[in-house]
């Protein structure tokens, strides 16, 4: 085309000008070809093909790194699973705006509660990542045993954690133990049992026993971490034996209660000697539970405490008048301020959210241990257990038969008395972490401290998720 | 297969070069010239600026004043001289010019309504409106010159039928929706394929930092005095050219060109005030003190318990008028044009200055455009058209946040101070204010977002033969887009306030470059068969790149970078790329005037797509009759006026998704220090492009002699293979995964006429003219996978879904049905009758579709005065005023309230739809439910101008004008929020819309400004 339209016109040079283009023409297609190789072949930038991503130690690695990354998410332990049943229980009340947090509130939960619909996810995304490293790493290459064993003794470790979360807030949901293969796998779940539910985690929980050799790393899934988590596991059970013989296998091991209560909540993280395990946050990759309850400071004041919480702290104070909150008790101290009339929770207080987690630690085992014996009847035992938290928290230690615990001069001596009393140290001990709703949950008081119905006791499963899962039902009142 | 589209590009490059090195053929042969005289048939007079072409050839000449032109150095032979000026009728003669010799065609032209003789752009090409088979729009850059406002796409709100307009939000430079011929993804984008001067541009939104809920708007950075016409593709045939990029309509725009003639100057400047259109009916202290009193005695609140004292309404402050204020807008446009027969140029520059109506909020721009166009031989014509702008948006904290500027000021309890004693800002710690204090925020809290943007193309078009053309084209938009975000922590009560200062650092390049190049035949017989063909290949290569740093915690609040931050919160810096390959051709065949027909291919391959599904083809057909012409009509024709019938059919895809939703993916997951991996996305090699059929049936009318132009159609759309982020079982660790689901239809009506009502037969006498749009869209999700309906939520709250049966975005809340009288509790419908309201009971309670929308235009002139007025409407849109959550929530949060709560139930028997105030939220008042959505209709005035053009006694400038313009003067509306006219989840939202959450009031503006030209 080209040669012809020049080759019509009488031009003086257009022999060198068409030699050249003869050759430039072959020449710059070549060019233009190779540069232009395939351009509806691209890669991501930040992400990397699912086949080969797991396939060696240092990728197992990694997705077990992953694993542990889920914890961190703001819809779990970042904000959601701390502040939200909180909400629902009778330590903490809306105070902001969100729509979410009212309804937990006001235990109104709808099913489309996008909290909980985010935390569900974020939960089954956890189980997943455990899921894909028990489904690859066994078939590996060039990654020695110990390694190995390591990395899937730690996966089960966390699929039980996120099994027992599950079931604490929703009763049975679906199990899965392997990557869904397709969408028509995905959708096929159904709920299982409570029982089963149990099942499951119990012996994740035994595979991890037999796995995990890490003792020392806290943040990390460790052979105390999957005792104290199954003595948790097995008071929910209330299989009291088992979760003293959990327990006492956590004591074994050297823990002791941190000096000072407030060094649990250390901005930067530093170890203390209770630690069992952590959930790690960052600048970068921070909670969000001082700012939800901070309100002078950085936060935004969506949940305050109640009043109801503060007079657990402090019986003295007027309920009718916040500004007489003044409690012996260093918990109280340290978990609850006042910024001029209003009370807020101060119990994290790291403006960048750098505080990390206790999923565990030593005085939940020593008050699971109190409590288990308790409802075995060995109540000196039992108090013998707790009285060493009292004391870290300025109180005085407790003695059965003769401390009294009312104002009618009533003391302490009925293993009713005894229990109630474990619950009002496990409700201090953790206020603002989440652990006293299903604490009055799995303890049946839910119905008469709240006065809601058993029905609200559990969690809807989210809407969306029964929307695409035609085998899932809803817990009843929803 | 892949590398085709690169050879034949580059082989067209090459082929455009040798046309460059070819001789001149006028050096060889002899030359023709033709020229003459254009004049209006009616007067006789002679009329300038009239475009006279050559067909087949790059060559055109303009008439100057006197009506004439002059053709040099044209190639001997028999060609057709065809003339093109808006308002008349195009005019085609055939002649032969012979060697050495001067051919002299005067021609008259027949005056029409403006609507048909217009040259419309369509993909790679032009036509001539009369030549039209499928369903187009225009625009006439006059229409949208000078109008105060950022962005372009918000001038043509009401202006062209089918297409609709959602300005969402008022703040400076927002970015707006728009939808053609109604919205049919649901995760796919649903804006419109922008092409400016043949080239594709970007039109996402590069914003990484979304302090409104309102992105930004990607066309913002075109000046509308650069735009000579726009041109709207709306149905699927017109569309199809564009392949799997056509389904959401295509806007076709043309900036302005030089024309042959001497050099002529242009100056456009206005400067203006804008104010707050309306202001919310809030309460007054006093009154807010009673309401929340009232609200906890009807909770049992002992009299000592109620929360406020009478005594607070001591101070009492309007909130409102603290953040508003009157703002300047201005702009100033210079263009300089003109040119020879060989070369034209238009030379042009603009400032626009806009401050916004809430403190802290403005937008700037500067902007400059130089088109050119020469021949470089006879054969060879280049054409450039490169673009540059400078925008400068200074955006509010609003809408989805606790520090939002307009949200706070509406939700700020009325007794609390803006200031504290000593001046300083009231805070909640000495003050007691409930939320940071808007005043504060916009004072010290700060977001410049800095565009920077070329969009260039250089065109070569070499003509072969009079009926062959080979055009090449090389294009860019590269767009880089700085945001600085600085969050003082003088603001008290906010997190950056207990964080000593957050700074926000962003970059965001986009780069798009486009390959392309065509042939195009055309051929005319004597006989009036014509046949034009056009074909070529095209290659896009999009590639952006992010980074982002936030840093807080500062030495003193003079730092405001990221470089003095304690500590790096948060960071960022990714690539992505998506790639396009096509293949296109057309061929349009009319005959002897009567017949048309038109017909289309693209072949698309897309690095979007699964492996399995790559290339898409999209065909389409159309014809047209003009049934007038018809010999047999005989006399009748003659007084039916031009009458031609239209149908259509083509398919059409989309393919806005996100780059790499079809594959499998694992992606980092750091935890602590440590990197790690964890599962991204779940793959889908079976993902594909959507795919919209649409038949489009239209008739053009011009009765009295032109003097009324009536264009209509309806359309029938129906986009399948819906690209859907689907949620999926959350069990399997993903929650939404992109497959192609689901039916969308739309189908509608539009209707567009033009009417001269009075044209004076003298020069300054007496003229009106109406120009009226109405369209109608019926917007039906018809199906779904598993008929299962999905949710969005609509900042944080799940009120709108897709449910099968209902237009997408249907409300989906419980259904309030009243007042108790008895309890002054708001009832819900219980509607599975088990005993209690739970989401169970949510019903479809709404559409935030309109049932119809428009314009209505009226320009009257006499002597040198014009009065032109602009009506704009849209009706039976529903809006869910979601502010009233907490603005009409009884009284369960602390927020100020609509006046219209004191409506409320306050003692048994009291009738009203207003639940009893309730300080615990026992009344149900605070339920999200259908209370809360409102009739969103509207008419409102969208602009009156009175201009009146000096006469040369007065001034020595020719052509000089002065006016003085109002904007949005007045909505007529019974919504109780701002403007009906919202959409809180912003452009890029397709389910959640219609949301009113503290969006940014719309300005009125008053504009007076001069325009002259010599």
């Amino acid at each position: 085309m080209v040669t012809r339209d020049s080759d019509s016109h009488d031009f003086p040079s257009r022999m060198t000008r068409i030699m050249r283009l003869r050759i430039l023409i072959p020449a710059l297609l070549l060019v233009a070809a190779a540069g232009c190789d395939s351009p509806l072949e691209v890669t991501p930038g930040g992400s990397i093909p699912e086949a080969t991503a797991i396939n060696d130690g240092p990728s197992a690695e990694a997705a077990l790194v992953g694993a542990y990354a889920s914890l961190r998410s703001l819809d779990y332990y970042g904000q959601t699973l701390p502040t939200l049943p909180e909400l629902s229980s009778d330590n903490a009340e809306e105070e902001g705006t969100r729509t979410e947090n009212a309804e937990a509130d006001d235990h109104k939960l709808h099913a489309d509660n996008g909290f909980v619909a985010d935390m569900w996810a974020a939960m089954y995304d956890g189980i997943n990542r455990a899921n894909e490293i028990l489904t690859r790493v066994p078939d590996i290459k060039g990654i020695d045993d110990a390694e190995r064993n390591e990395i899937l003794g730690e996966a089960y470790f966390l699929r039980a954690l996120h099994y027992h979360n599950l079931v604490k807030l929703f009763g049975g949901v679906p199990i899965r133990t392997q990557p869904a293969s397709s969408l028509a796998d995905a959708a096929s779940v159904t709920r299982a049992s409570v029982a089963d539910v149990y099942k499951q985690i119990l012996s994740d929980l035994d595979q991890a026993q037999q796995l995990i050799t890490n003792t020392d790393d806290t943040r990390r899934a460790s052979r105390g971490a999957v005792f104290a988590l199954r003595s948790r596991v097995l008071l929910y059970q209330q299989d009291w034996a088992g979760a003293v013989a959990a327990a006492d296998s956590v004591e074994a091991m050297g823990y002791s209660l941190a000096p000072n209560y407030a060094d649990l909540f250390d901005a930067e993280g530093t170890d203390t000697p209770e630690d069992i395990f952590r959930v790690i946050f960052t600048a970068q990759d921070y909670n969000n539970i001082g700012y939800y309850y901070d309100e002078p400071d950085f936060g935004i004041y969506e949940v305050a405490p109640t009043v109801d919480l503060m007079q657990a702290f402090d019986p003295n104070m007027d309920p009718n008048d916040v500004t007489t909150y003044a409690p012996t008790d260093l918990r109280g101290q340290w978990s609850i301020q006042l910024d001029g009339d209003t009370p807020y929770g101060a119990k994290f207080r790291a403006s960048a959210g750098t505080e990390d987690f206790h999923v565990i630690r030593l005085a939940e085992v020593m008050l699971t241990k109190a409590e288990a014996l308790a409802r075995l009847n060995q109540l000196t035992e039992a108090v013998a257990e707790y009285d060493p938290i009292r004391v870290r928290a300025g109180l005085t230690p407790d003695t059965l038969g003769t401390t009294v615990i009312d104002t009618t001069g009533n003391v302490l001596d009925t293993q009713d008395e005894v229990i109630a009393r474990i619950l009002d140290e496990r409700r201090k001990e953790f206020a603002f972490e989440g652990d006293r709703w299903p604490d009055l949950v799995r303890t049946g008081l839910a119905t008469t401290v709240l006065g809601i119905s058993p029905d609200q006791t559990l969690y809807p499963i989210p809407q969306r998720e029964i929307d695409v899962t035609p085998g899932l039902t809803q817990n009843p009142g929803y | 297969m892949k590398r085709w589209s690169s050879v034949w590009i580059m082989a067209s490059l090459l082929a455009l070069a040798a046309g460059l090195l070819a001789p001149s053929a006028a050096a060889a042969q002899g030359t023709a010239t033709v020229r003459g005289t254009v004049t209006d048939s009616a007067t006789g007079r002679p009329i300038a600026d009239v475009q006279v072409l050559l067909t087949g050839t790059t060559r055109a000449a303009l008439t100057n004043a006197t009506g004439q032109y002059t053709l040099q150095n044209v190639t001997p032979g028999t060609m057709t001289v065809r003339t093109q000026m808006l308002g008349y009728a195009p005019s085609e003669r055939q002649i032969t010019a012979r060697a050495g010799d001067t051919t002299v065609v005067d021609i008259s032209l027949r005056a029409t309504a403006v609507q048909l003789s217009q040259v419309v752009v369509v993909g790679y090409g032009t036509q001539n409106r009369s030549q039209v088979t499928g369903a187009v729009a225009t625009v006439t850059g006059a229409d949208v010159a000078n109008t105060p406002i950022a962005s372009m796409d918000a001038a043509l709100q009401g202006k062209a039928p089918g297409v609709q307009i959602t300005q969402n939000s008022g703040d400076p430079g927002n970015g707006i929706t728009v939808r053609v011929r109604g919205a049919a993804s649901v995760s796919a984008s649903n804006q419109p394929l922008y092409v400016i001067d043949g080239v594709p541009m970007q039109s996402e939104d590069f914003a990484q930092l979304g302090p409104n809920a309102q992105g930004l708007s990607a066309v913002s950075g075109l000046d509308p005095n650069e735009i000579e016409s726009i041109t709207v593709l709306k149905d699927a045939a017109s569309a199809a050219i564009y392949g799997s990029r056509g389904s959401n309509g295509v806007v076709m725009i043309t900036t302005k060109r030089g024309r042959q003639g001497s050099t002529r100057f242009s100056v456009d400047a206005y400067t203006g005030w804008q104010s707050a259109a309306k202001k919310l009916s809030l309460m007054n202290a006093q009154q807010y003190i009673t309401y929340m009193d009232s609200g906890a005695a009807n909770d049992g609140y002992a009299p000592d318990e109620l929360p406020f004292d009478a005594s607070q309404a001591a101070t009492n402050t309007d909130w409102q008028s603290a953040i508003f204020r009157t703002a300047p807008v201005s702009n100033v446009h210079l263009a300089i044009s003109g040119g020879s027969d060989r070369m034209t140029y238009s030379v042009g520059g603009s400032y626009f200055d806009q401050q916004g109506i809430v403190m802290g909020s403005a937008y700037k721009r500067a902007s400059a455009r130089v088109n050119l166009d020469f021949d470089a031989t006879n054969r060879l014509r280049f054409s450039t058209s490169l673009g540059l702008t400078h925008e400068i948006d200074d955006r509010v904290t609003g809408d989805n946040s606790l520090d939002g500027v307009v949200t706070n000021a509406i939700g700020m309890q009325p007794f609390r101070p803006i200031y504290q004693s000593d001046g300083s800002f009231a805070d909640r710690s000495s003050n007691g204010l409930k939320y940071s204090n808007p005043v504060a925020i916009a004072s010290l809290w700060n977001l410049p977002t800095t565009t920077d943007r070329v969009i260039g193309n250089m065109k070569a078009d070499f003509t072969f033969t009079p009926h062959l053309v080979l055009t090449g084209r090389v294009g860019a938009d590269v767009l880089n887009l700085h945001e600085l975000q600085w969050q003082s922590p003088l603001v008290g009560n906010t997190y950056a306030a207990g964080a000593g200062g957050v700074s926000k650092d962003g970059y965001h390049t986009g780069d798009k470059y486009v390959l392309e190049s065509y042939l195009t035949y055309s051929r005319g017989s004597e006989a009036a068969s014509n046949i034009s063909l056009v074909g070529g290949a095209s290659l896009e290569y999009n590639k952006d790149h992010l980074n982002f740093v936030r840093g807080e915690g500062f030495p003193s609040p003079q730092f405001h970078y990221v470089e003095n931050a304690a500590t790096i919160t948060s960071f960022d810096g990714i690539p992505a790329e998506h790639n396009l390959e096509s293949y296109f051709a057309r061929a349009n065949y009319t005959y002897g005037d009567r017949y048309l027909l038109s017909a289309s291919l693209r072949a698309d391959g897309s690095s979007r797509f699964g492996a399995n599904n790559r290339w898409g083809v999209f065909p389409a057909i159309s014809a047209g009759w003009v049934i007038s012409e018809e010999p047999f009509m005989g006399d009748f024709g003659r007084h039916l006026g031009t009458l031609k019938l239209r149908a259509s059919y083509g398919v059409t895809g989309n393919q806005a998704i996100p780059n790499y939703a079809s594959l499998g993916t694992f992606t980092s997951a750091t935890y602590g220090t440590t990197a790690g991996i964890a599962p991204g996305n779940f793959a889908n090699p079976d993902l594909k492009w959507e795919s919209t059929k649409e038949l489009d049936a239209g008739l053009d009318w011009l009765p009295f002699g032109g003097r009324l132009s009536i264009i209509a159609d309806y359309y029938h759309k129906m986009t399948s293979n819906l690209l859907v982020n689907r949620p999926i079982p959350a069990t399997s660790g993903f929650t939404t995964y992109f497959s192609n689901v689901g039916n969308v239809l739309n189908r509608g009506v539009e209707l567009e006429i033009s009417s001269t009502n009075i044209a004076s037969s003298s020069a300054g006498g007496f003229n009106w003219e109406t120009q009226f749009n109405i369209s109608a869209n019926h917007n039906e999700v018809t199906n779904l996978y598993d008929d299962q309906p999905f949710g969005d939520n609509a900042n944080f709250r799940p009120i709108s879904h897709v449910a099968m049966g209902q237009p997408i975005g249907e409300f989906y809340v419980l259904h309030f049905t009243g007042v108790n009288p008895q309890t002054g509790d708001a009832v819900y419908e219980d509607v599975n009758g088990d005993g209690s309201i739970t989401s169970a009971d949510r019903v479809n309670a709404g559409s935030p579709q309109p049932k119809f929308f428009g314009g209505l235009g009226n320009t009257f002139s006499w002597k040198g005065f014009e009065l032109h007025g602009f009506l704009e409407f849209s009706q039976g849109a529903k809006v869910f005023n979601l502010m009233r959550i907490f603005a009409d929530d009884g009284g369960y949060h602390y927020d100020n309230k609509f006046t219209y709560a004191l409506n409320a139930w306050k003692k048994p028997g009291d009738i009203t739809n207003e639940p009893r105030a309730s300080f615990d939220g026992t009344s149900g008042g605070d339920e999200i439910s259908s209370r809360f959505i409102e009739d969103g209709s509207y008419v409102r005035v969208q602009d009156i101008t009175l201009s009146w053009r000096l006469p040369t006694s007065l001034t020595r400038l020719p052509n000089a004008k002065i006016y003085v313009s109002g904007r949005n003067l007045h909505t007529f509306t019974n919504y109780t929020g701002y403007d009906p006219d919202v959409n809180s989840n912003g452009s890029d939202s397709n389910i959640a819309l219609g949301t009113d959450y503290y969006a940014y009031p719309r300005a009125r503006t008053i504009t007076v400004g001069v325009s002259s030209s010599w």
